[in-house]
C-alpha cells in the first residue's frame, strides 16, 4: 500500500542516524522514530472532562485496562501496548523509569501512582497481551477543559505542542457529548501546519456517553444517531474531523467484558413484575432502595440506568445466555460502527500515518540540530511528492472546503482518494462483490471523467491540479489491478508508484 | 410574595396625607405603589447546553412550558410568570438603541401554545433568525404567583458564547441565578468562572444538579463540585434534584416521587430565600417612604399643636424653625458637593469604561485583519464573522459588568456624604443590559461570488486581443501573412492567461480589503452603540441620584416651611379658631401615628449589630 512512503522514511531515517553519529541523543531519538514505523498506530483518545474516554478505551480493548471513575480521574498521559506480560511502567520527568505493580480489583485494572506526584510523571505504559492492541497503540489523555487546568494542559502540551514538534500520536479519537466551543477550538488545534498538513484527516469525532441523551430512554441510541448525521452534515465539523459516530461507550465497554454473574443479576431482574421495575428504574436512588442494594451500585456502575433498562428488555426479548446479551449490547452500543470507521479511516492508512509522523520528527529534529540540510531536501521533496500524502492533503482541503469541485464530483473525488476505504471497490463506489472486469470498466470510467476535469477550460488552477490529484489515484487504482484474463486476484486498490515523482 | 400587606399600609398613608395637599408626598408615595406592584424577582437559568435548563423550568413550575429535546433546543430566552391565563407572546425590540430602556418600542405578538416549539426551538428558528429578543409564557401556577419570573436561557454554543455573553450581561438585573449543571460531570473551566462573576454581581446564586435519577454517583458530583465551589471561594448553595421524577410526579400525583425529585428543596430556596429578600426589600422600601413621609407631617402638626396651645411660645418656635430651614437650605448645599463626586465619578467612569471598551475592541479588530490577511476572507469568512461576534459580545459584556460594578460603587462614594443623616436609602440603579449588539447592523460580507465565467473570458479576451494584436502585428513583419499568425496566438493566450492572473489577485486583494473593512465597520458600530449606551445609562444613574437626593432635599424645606406657617397662623388665630384647630390636629396625629405603627410593623425584627446587609440591598430599596 504504502511500502514507497514508508521505505523513503525509513531511508531518511538511516541516513539522520548516520548524520548523526556523534551525537548520542539525538541518535536515540532518530532510533526510536524508526522502530516506531514497525509498532502498531498510535492512536490517541482525547476529549472534555468525563466524556468517557477511558471507558471507550476499555470498550475498544474488550477488558477494564483503564480506571473510571464517577470523578476526574485520568490525570496522566497513560499509554496502552501490546506486551507478552501486564507490566506497568511509570516514567517520570525527574527520575528513571520504574515499575509500578500490577493489581487487578473486581476484574479492573488498578494504577496507583503512590506518592509520586502527577505533574512529576512524563507518561505512563501499560503493556498488556491483547490482540486489540496489537494492531493499535491506545493513549489515554487527561480531560481538556478541566477544573484543574494542570490536568488540561498536560493534554494539549501532549498533543498539540506548542513548538513545532509534531505530536506523538498518528491519529486521534476525538470524544464529546455535544460540539462545544471548547471541543472545536481544540480540533482547530489538530490541524497540522506544514507542508504535510492532512488537517482532519487523522480525527474522528465520537459522540460519546450516547446513552444518556435524552435521559436515558430506551431509543437513545436512535437520538445519537441523528444528532450524529446532523454534526457530519455541518461543514464546520466536516473541515475538523473525518466522520462522526455515536456510541455508548459503558454498554460497548460492558458488553464487551460482561460476565456471568452480572447476566443472571439482570436475569433475576427481568424476572420481576414490569410495572414494577419500571418504577424501580425511575431513578437510581430508587432502583438502589430495592433488594441487595450492593450487588445493584455494582451493576449501575457496569450498566448505568440505561444499560438496565435495556439489557432487562433485551433478556425478555429473548436474549438468554450471556454471549446473546453480550452481543446485543455491543451491536446497540455503536461500537462497531466505530470499529468499522476506525479500520477504513485509521488501519488502512496506518503505515501512510506512521510514516508521516515519522518524516515530520525527523524534520523537526534536522531543524534543531541544524545538520543535513541536503537531507532536509529529500524529507520535503517525499511529503510534497508522495501521491498518498498527496491524497490525505487534498482530501484535507477538500472537507475544509478551500477547493471547490462541481456538485457531486466532490463527492467522488473524496471516495477516489481513500475517504470510504482504501480497496478499489471503495474507491470506485462498485459493488463489494464485483468482478475485476467490472472494476476495470469502473475505474476506466472514471479516470476518463477527471481527465476530461483536468483539461476543462473553466475550472481554476486549483480545481485543475486537484483535478490531477485524483487522475493520479484512478491510474493508481487501475494499475494495481490484475491484468484482464490474469486470473482473479484479490482487488487491491493502493497507488503504487515511486515517491518524489510529480503527475 | 405577599404585596398585599405594604400595599395597604401605602394606601392608607395616601388616604390620611389627602388632606394636608402635599402633592410632592404624595408622588412619593404613588412611585412607592407602582413599585410593589410591578416588581418581579427574575430568576435566571443558565448552564452549558443540553444539561436540562427547560426541564427544569418546565419541573418548576409543573407545565410543558419550555420545548425540550434531544439535540440542542432553546434558542430564545423564555420568560415564565404567572397570569390567570395561559398566554404565550413573542417580543422583538423595534428601537433596540433607544436611549432610555423604559421607552423602547417592542413588537408583541401572542402565538397559541401549540406554536410556541417553533419559534423558540433551534430545529424550528435555527440561531433565532426570526429575531426575538425574548418570548414570555404567563402559566396560572401558584409556585409562580407573588411575582416570581423563570427565565430559561439558550444553551447554545455554551457559555463562552455570543448568548453567553449576553445572559452575563443580563446578570446584574436579575435576583437570583440557578446555574444548572448534569450530574455527569463535576463542573468545567467555564461554569466556575461564570459562578465566580455571577456572585460578584448577583445577590442570590444557587447551583442545581440535574438528571440524579440518571448517575448513580451523582452524590460525589455533589460533594467534587462543593469542593470546587469552596476552591473558588463562591458561596453558593447546591440542589441536586431530578426534573424526570419531579414530571413523573406531576403527572401522576406521585408525592413519594415529588419528595425523591428534590424540587421541593429548590422551591423552597425560591420562595424563602429569592422571594423572601425581595419581599424584605420591598417592606424596607415601602416602611422607609411611609416612615419619612409622614414624619415631615407629624413633625409639621407637632410644631402647629405646641405653637396652638401656647401662643407665647410661638415666636421662640419660629426662629427653631427658622434655624431649621436654614439647615434644610445646608443640606441644599452640602448636595453641591455630592454632586461633585457624583458628577466628577461620572466622568471619571466615562473615561475609564470607555477607554477599556475600545482596548477591547482594538484588539479583536487587530486580530481579525491578521487573521484576514493571511488567506482568502471569501473563503473563512464565516469562521471569522463568528469569531469577531462571539469576541465583540463577551468584550461588550465584561465592560459591561465592570461599568456596574463601579457604577454601585460610585453611588456608595455619594451615600457616603450623607452618612449623618440616618439611614439614607439609594434609589434603585438602572442596570439594564445593552442591547447594543442586536441593533447593530449585521458585518457586511465581502464580494464572494466566484468570478463569473463570462467575466473570465472577457478578462482573458481583452488580454489576450491585445497579444494578438502586437504580437500578430510583429508577427506579419517577420513574414506571416495574417494578423492571426502562430506568434500572435501564442501572445495572446500568455497575455490572456496574465490577466486573468492579476485580476484574480486584484480580486483577493479587494476582498481582503472589504473584509478589513467590514470588520471595522462592525467594531466601531458595536463600540459606538456601546459606548452611546452605557454614557446613557451613566446619565440616568447620575439623574437618578440627584433626583432623588434633590426631592427629598426640597420636601424637607417645604415641610418647614408649612410649620412656619402654620405657626404664624397660631399667633394671629382666635381662641375659638385655636381649639377647633387643636382637635383637628390631634385627630391628624393619631391617624398618622396609625399609619407609622403597620409601617414599621413591615420593618423586620432588627438585626444584631455587626451582620453586615448585602451593599445590593442599599442600592435596590429606595
Amino acid at each position: 500500500m504504502s511500502g514507497t512512503v514508508t521505505t523513503a522514511a525509513r531511508r531518511v531515517l538511516l541516513l539522520a542516524i548516520e548524520a548523526h553519529r556523534d551525537d548520542p541523543a539525538t541518535t536515540r531519538a532518530l532510533h526510536a522514530q524508526l522502530a516506531r514505523l514497525d509498532e502498531p498506530l498510535r492512536v490517541a483518545i482525547a476529549g472534555k472532562v468525563k466524556a468517557g474516554k477511558s471507558t471507550l478505551l476499555n470498550a475498544l480493548v474488550g477488558e477494564q485496562v483503564a480506571p473510571t471513575d464517577a470523578g476526574e480521574c485520568t490525570r496522566v498521559v497513560t499509554w496502552y501496548r501490546d506486551g507478552p506480560s501486564p507490566r506497568i511502567t511509570l516514567q517520570r520527568k525527574d527520575a528513571p523509569p520504574t515499575a509500578l505493580p500490577v493489581r487487578r480489583r473486581d476484574g479492573a485494572l488498578v494504577i496507583d501512582l503512590g506518592d509520586v506526584p502527577a505533574e512529576r510523571v512524563d507518561r505512563l505504559t501499560v503493556d498488556w497481551p491483547s490482540q486489540s492492541l496489537r494492531v493499535a497503540t491506545l493513549i489515554d489523555t487527561p480531560g481538556i477543559a478541566s477544573a484543574t487546568a494542570e490536568n488540561s494542559r498536560r493534554t494539549v502540551a501532549f498533543l498539540d505542542p506548542d513548538d513545532d514538534a509534531p505530536t506523538e500520536a498518528d491519529a486521534v479519537i476525538y470524544l464529546m457529548r455535544h460540539l462545544h466551543a471548547a471541543d472545536a477550538q481544540f480540533l482547530e488545534s489538530f490541524r497540522d501546519r506544514g507542508v504535510a498538513r492532512a488537517g482532519a484527516v487523522h480525527t474522528i469525532a465520537v459522540i460519546s456517553r450516547a446513552d444518556e441523551i435524552g435521559g436515558g430512554r430506551v431509543d437513545a441510541m436512535f437520538a445519537a444517531r441523528g444528532i450524529a448525521q446532523r454534526y457530519r452534515a455541518d461543514p464546520t465539523v466536516r473541515g475538523l474531523c473525518q466522520n462522526v459516530v455515536a456510541v455508548a461507550g459503558l454498554i460497548a465497554e460492558t458488553g464487551r467484558t460482561l460476565r456471568q454473574t452480572e447476566f443472571a443479576a439482570m436475569a433475576a431482574l427481568a424476572a420481576e413484575p414490569k410495572a414494577d421495575l419500571e418504577s424501580q428504574l425511575r431513578s437510581v436512588d430508587r432502583f438502589l432502595r430495592g433488594r441487595d442494594p450492593a450487588g445493584r451500585r455494582q451493576l449501575l456502575q457496569r450498566f448505568g440506568i440505561f444499560g438496565v433498562r435495556l439489557s432487562t428488555s433485551l433478556i425478555r426479548q429473548g436474549a438468554s445466555s450471556p454471549a446473546a446479551l453480550a452481543t446485543e449490547l455491543v451491536a446497540r452500543s455503536g461500537l462497531g460502527e466505530l470499529q468499522r470507521v476506525l479500520q477504513t479511516q485509521f488501519m488502512q492508512r496506518r503505515d501512510l500515518l506512521k510514516a508521516r509522523s515519522a518524516l515530520l520528527a525527523v524534520d523537526s529534529m534536522l531543524r534543531s540540530t541544524q545538520r543535513g540540510a541536503a537531507l532536509r531536501h529529500d524529507i520535503e521533496r517525499i511529503l510534497a511528492g508522495a501521491h498518498e500524502l498527496a491524497e490525505l492533503r487534498l482530501l484535507a482541503t477538500l472537507r475544509s472546503g478551500q477547493v471547490e469541485l462541481p456538485k457531486g464530483a466532490a463527492a467522488e473525488a473524496e471516495r477516489l482518494l481513500g475517504d470510504a476505504g482504501a480497496s478499489a471497490a471503495c474507491r470506485l463506489g462498485s459493488a463489494d462483490d464485483a468482478t475485476p472486469d467490472q472494476l476495470r470498466q469502473d475505474a476506466f470510467a472514471a479516470l476518463d471523467r477527471w481527465q476530461r476535469h483536468v483539461v476543462n477550460p473553466m475550472f481554476s488552477r486549483n480545481t485543475v491540479d486537484a483535478c490531477r490529484v485524483v487522475v493520479r489515484s484512478c491510474e493508481g487504482i487501475v494499475a494495481a489491478l490484475p491484468a484482464p484474463g490474469a486470473g482473479h486476484g484479490p482487488a487491491s486498490g493502493g497507488v503504487h508508484r515511486p515517491a518524489g515523482t510529480r503527475g | 410574595m405577599n404585596r398585599t400587606e405594604p400595599l395597604a399600609v401605602v394606601d392608607r398613608t395616601l388616604a390620611a396625607i389627602t388632606r394636608f395637599e402635599r402633592p410632592d408626598l404624595d408622588d412619593r408615595l404613588r412611585h412607592a405603589r407602582s413599585r410593589l406592584l410591578d416588581d418581579r424577582v427574575r430568576v435566571l437559568v443558565v448552564g452549558e447546553f443540553k444539561q436540562g435548563k427547560s426541564m427544569l423550568v418546565n419541573g418548576l413550575v409543573g407545565a410543558p412550558v419550555c420545548p425540550t429535546f434531544d439535540d440542542i433546543a432553546t434558542a430564545v430566552p423564555t420568560h415564565v410568570r404567572h397570569a390567570e391565563k395561559v398566554t404565550i407572546t413573542l417580543v422583538r425590540d423595534l428601537d433596540p438603541a433607544g436611549p432610555d430602556p423604559a421607552q423602547r418600542r417592542t413588537e408583541r405578538i401572542e402565538v397559541p401554545a401549540e406554536e410556541l416549539a417553533a419559534h423558540v426551538c433551534e430545529q424550528g428558528n435555527p440561531g433565532n433568525r426570526e429575531g426575538w429578543s425574548h418570548v414570555e409564557v404567563a402559566v396560572p401556577r401558584p409556585v409562580l404567583s407573588g411575582g416570581l419570573e423563570l427565565v430559561d436561557t439558550p444553551g447554545v454554543g455554551g457559555l463562552q458564547s455570543v448568548h453567553g455573553a449576553a445572559t452575563m450581561a443580563a446578570l446584574p438585573g436579575a435576583d437570583a441565578v440557578l446555574l444548572v449543571s448534569d450530574a455527569a460531570q463535576e463542573y468545567i473551566g467555564p461554569e466556575l468562572e461564570f459562578l465566580a462573576h455571577a456572585v460578584s454581581v448577583c445577590p442570590n446564586v444557587a447551583c442545581v444538579l440535574t438528571k440524579t435519577d440518571l448517575y448513580p454517583s451523582w452524590r460525589r458530583i455533589l460533594e467534587l463540585n462543593r469542593g470546587h465551589l469552596a476552591t473558588a471561594e463562591v458561596d453558593a448553595e447546591l440542589f441536586p434534584v431530578s426534573s424526570t421524577l419531579r414530571w413523573h410526579a406531576v403527572l401522576e400525583s406521585d408525592a413519594e416521587a415529588n419528595a425523591e425529585s428534590g424540587f421541593p428543596e429548590l422551591i423552597g430556596f425560591l420562595r424563602k430565600r429569592v422571594l423572601g429578600q425581595a419581599d424584605r426589600l420591598a417592606r424596607r422600601g415601602v416602611a422607609h417612604d411611609v416612615l419619612a413621609v409622614t414624619e415631615q407631617l407629624v413633625g409639621n402638626l407637632r410644631a402647629e399643636q405646641s405653637a396652638q396651645q401656647n401662643p407665647a411660645e410661638a415666636q421662640r418656635l419660629m426662629r427653631t424653625l427658622a434655624e431649621a430651614q436654614e439647615r434644610a437650605t445646608a443640606l441644599k448645599e452640602r448636595s453641591a458637593r455630592w454632586q461633585q463626586t457624583l458628577n466628577d465619578g461620572v466622568a471619571d467612569l466615562n473615561a475609564d469604561i470607555d477607554y477599556d471598551l475600545r482596548d477591547r475592541m482594538r484588539e479583536i479588530s487587530r486580530m481579525a485583519e491578521e487573521e484576514i490577511l493571511a488567506g482568502d476572507p471569501a473563503k473563512a469568512w464565516d469562521q471569522i464573522a463568528s469569531w469577531v461576534q462571539q469576541e465583540v459580545a463577551s468584550a461588550a459584556s465584561a465592560n459591561f459588568l465592570w461599568a456596574t460594578q463601579r457604577a454601585r460603587w460610585l453611588a456608595h462614594q455619594v451615600a457616603e456624604h450623607f452618612a449623618g443623616d440616618r439611614d439614607q436609602l439609594l434609589p434603585a440603579l438602572r442596570n439594564d443590559p445593552s442591547d447594543a449588539l442586536r441593533s447593530v447592523r449585521p458585518m457586511a460580507a465581502p464580494d464572494r461570488s466566484p468570478v463569473g465565467l463570462g467575466n473570465k473570458a472577457l478578462t482573458a479576451m481583452r488580454g489576450g486581443y491585445g497579444g494578438l494584436l502586437m504580437f500578430g502585428m510583429a508577427g506579419t513583419f517577420l513574414g506571416f501573412a495574417s494578423i492571426i499568425n502562430p506568434l500572435g496566438i501564442g501572445a495572446a493566450i500568455m497575455m490572456g492567461g496574465k490577466s486573468i492572473g492579476d485580476e484574480r489577485k486584484r480580486l483577493l486583494t479587494k476582498r481582503q480589503n472589504e473584509a478589513k473593512a467590514a470588520v471595522r465597520r462592525y467594531v466601531d458600530d458595536v463600540t459606538f452603540q456601546v459606548a452611546k449606551d452605557s454614557r446613557d445609562r451613566l446619565r440616568l444613574v447620575q439623574r437618578d441620584l440627584r433626583d432623588h437626593f434633590t426631592a427629598q432635599a426640597e420636601q424637607l424645606k417645604r415641610s418647614l416651611q408649612e410649620s412656619q406657617q402654620g405657626a404664624e397662623r397660631a399667633v394671629k388665630a382666635s381662641r375659638g379658631e385655636r381649639e377647633a384647630r387643636l382637635a383637628e390636629i390631634v385627630t391628624a396625629l393619631e391617624q398618622l401615628e396609625t399609619v407609622r405603627r403597620q409601617a414599621r410593623a413591615l420593618l423586620p425584627a432588627p438585626v444584631p449589630a455587626g451582620s453586615p446587609a448585602r451593599p445590593r440591598e442599599a442600592v435596590r430599596a429606595g
